[in-house]
């Protein structure tokens, strides 16, 4: 064929045909693109004005991860009202996702009053999203009081453990940032915030307590820990107490801690190697180590239980490793780090 | 009957795409659950197949025949991606309830149909009044399967709540399939209806008329 009959030939039209459809199409499209783009501020305003239900000033604030958990992504002060509209990211939900809410935290007179709305936006790994209802949203504004921060458990109308500890770990730390704001009064401090080992350990749900014989000398410490939820391990309520040696003397388990009976089970089976151990002897329990090393990889510790036992481990370490730091705040004290 | 008045009348009723052909089951089972959602891919559907009806008569003696289902796919995906753009710049709220059957209406085979079956072979004022009837016959029956659901399953209208109970499983897809059927059985049921009236008008005129002659 030669090149005068390819020109005519119908594969040359066909082609062509194609070509130019394809030309003008692409051409259109990127026009309209150019023409109707959506800028990240314009994106802000669409999601601020949903939420409001009308256009507000506002002022943007300089965000930092104040709060263990969660993510400050974006945080506002809404200059008609005084209330903040802060986006949040709340980590530790069901598998080790994450829940990222829009959250307004209503101010009056200087203090937070209430928590106004939350408008989940965007998730990982929460593949029953869907089960938290606006009832359930609706539920954090209507049980707020001040000082609170929110556990899965207070929040009754949804039945996602590990997705509600998510959302509550957003809000918490939206309520957190919006308390280290200036003008700001009455929010609860958060007296671990430079402790040792708080990595999955809730740090505003727990609690300890410095032990005293008749004399008043020191004989140890006792807490409440409250760990976050690790990958299929839901959230555990621990009690355990440290003796002055700075070792573990007791763990018991008051509640929670796996996806079923049947995990937690196994995994409180190997509460008796972390008793009279210290912060050293139980970092040998990961090869030395902080980090989940991953499913049945400690040599000391039994498995079948892997994630439950990790955050047993966490409550330990952090139980064994922040002694001084509870004797120091009991003293009023600076915590060392 | 006049050209206009056949091509409008069967877009809307005779051969409506969802109720007497069932075209585009996928997006009418997935968003008839919200009113809105179904008035809004309904008249998003109207505005794409027109245009494309548009375009592909106005080239359909341009394009060769070898080449027309891709050369279609284009130009249809074009104004899809372009309904994408528009409704995100202008109406955000709609463009989130549509979700991912927004970009799906490119494989409505309502739109490549139309284009195969009709504009491929009229003109383009003919085309463009198939394209508004057939979007317009498949808004109708999306948005009347949208108010069922939405009512009955929800409580609501239009996001408006009216009552506090609803039949959830009428919400879901499911319901929608059972809410589909059965507003296909009551639409044939009535055209049926009407087309036997017309007929036995007809046979009755005709009758009439040869009594006439014979007298």
């Amino acid at each position: 064929m030669t090149a005068k009959q390819f020109f005519k030939s119908n594969v040359f039209k066909c082609i062509a045909a194609l070509l130019c459809v394809l030309l003008v199409c692409g051409v259109f499209l990127t026009l309209m693109n150019a023409l109707m783009y959506v800028s990240p501020e314009e994106e802000t305003d669409r999601a601020i004005n949903k939420i409001y239900g009308q256009s507000v000033k506002k002022e943007k604030l300089a965000v930092a991860n104040y709060f263990g958990n969660a993510d400050i992504e974006e945080a506002y002060h809404i200059l008609d009202d005084g209330n903040y509209l802060i986006r949040s990211k709340g980590k530790n939900g069901y598998e080790g996702g994450t829940v990222t809410c829009w959250i307004v935290v209503l101010v009056k007179s200087g203090k937070i009053s209430g928590i106004g709305k939350i408008a989940i936006t965007g998730n990982e790994k929460q593949s029953y999203i869907d089960r938290v209802s606006d009832k359930a949203l609706n539920q954090f504004g209507q049980i707020y009081t001040e000082g609170i921060y929110y556990s899965p458990d207070l929040i009754t109308n949804a039945t996602v453990t590990g997705t509600k500890t998510a959302i509550c770990n957003a809000v918490n730390g939206a309520i957190y940032f919006v308390n280290a704001q200036p003008g700001i009064t009455g929010g609860t401090v958060n007296i671990y915030e430079n402790f040792l080992y708080t990595g999955n350990i809730e740090t505003n749900l727990t609690k300890h307590e410095v032990l005293y014989d008749e004399e008043k000398n020191v004989t140890g410490v006792k807490y409440t820990v409250v760990t976050s939820g690790y990958a299929h391990a839901t959230s555990m309520t621990l009690e355990i107490l440290v003796g002055t040696d700075k070792k573990i003397t007791s763990i018991t388990h008051v509640k929670g801690g796996g996806t079923n009976d049947d995990y937690i089970n196994k995994a409180l089976k190997n509460i008796p190697m972390f008793v009279g151990k210290g912060v050293d002897e139980l970092l040998n329990f990961y090869n030395g180590g902080f980090e989940y090393p991953g499913e049945g990889k400690s040599d000391l510790l039994q498995t079948g239980a892997s994630e439950s036992t990790y955050t047993l481990f966490n409550a330990a370490l952090f139980a064994a490793g922040n002694y001084d730091n509870c004797i120091a705040l009991e003293e009023g004290g600076e915590e060392n780090e | 009957m006049n050209k206009f008045k056949k091509i409008t009348l069967d877009g809307l009723i005779f051969q409506n795409p969802t109720f007497m052909l069932v075209l585009g089951t996928c997006p009418t089972l997935g968003l008839i659950s919200s009113a809105f959602s179904s008035m809004g891919m309904g008249l998003t559907v109207v505005v794409i197949l027109t245009l494309s009806n548009i375009l592909i008569s106005l080239l359909r003696k341009v394009i060769p025949d070898a080449v027309r289902i891709p050369c279609y796919i284009v130009i249809i995906a074009t104004l899809v991606t372009f309904a994408r753009i528009f409704l995100y710049k202008y109406v955000p709220d709609l463009y989130d309830s549509l979700g991912g059957f927004l970009s799906l209406i490119v494989v409505n085979c309502i739109i490549l149909g139309r284009a195969e079956a009709f504009a491929n072979k009229h003109t383009v004022v003919e085309s463009a009044v198939d394209g508004i009837a057939n979007g317009l016959g498949f808004t109708a029956a999306l948005t009347i399967m949208g108010v069922i659901c939405e009512f009955f399953g929800k409580g609501s209208l239009f996001g408006y709540q009216i009552m506090d109970f609803g039949v959830g499983m009428l919400a879901k897809p499911a319901g929608a399939f059972l809410v589909y059927g059965i507003c296909i059985a009551v639409f044939v049921y009535i055209i049926d209806c009407f087309e036997r009236t017309r007929r036995v008008k007809a046979n009755k005129l005709a009758r009439e008329n040869l009594l006439k002659e014979a007298a």
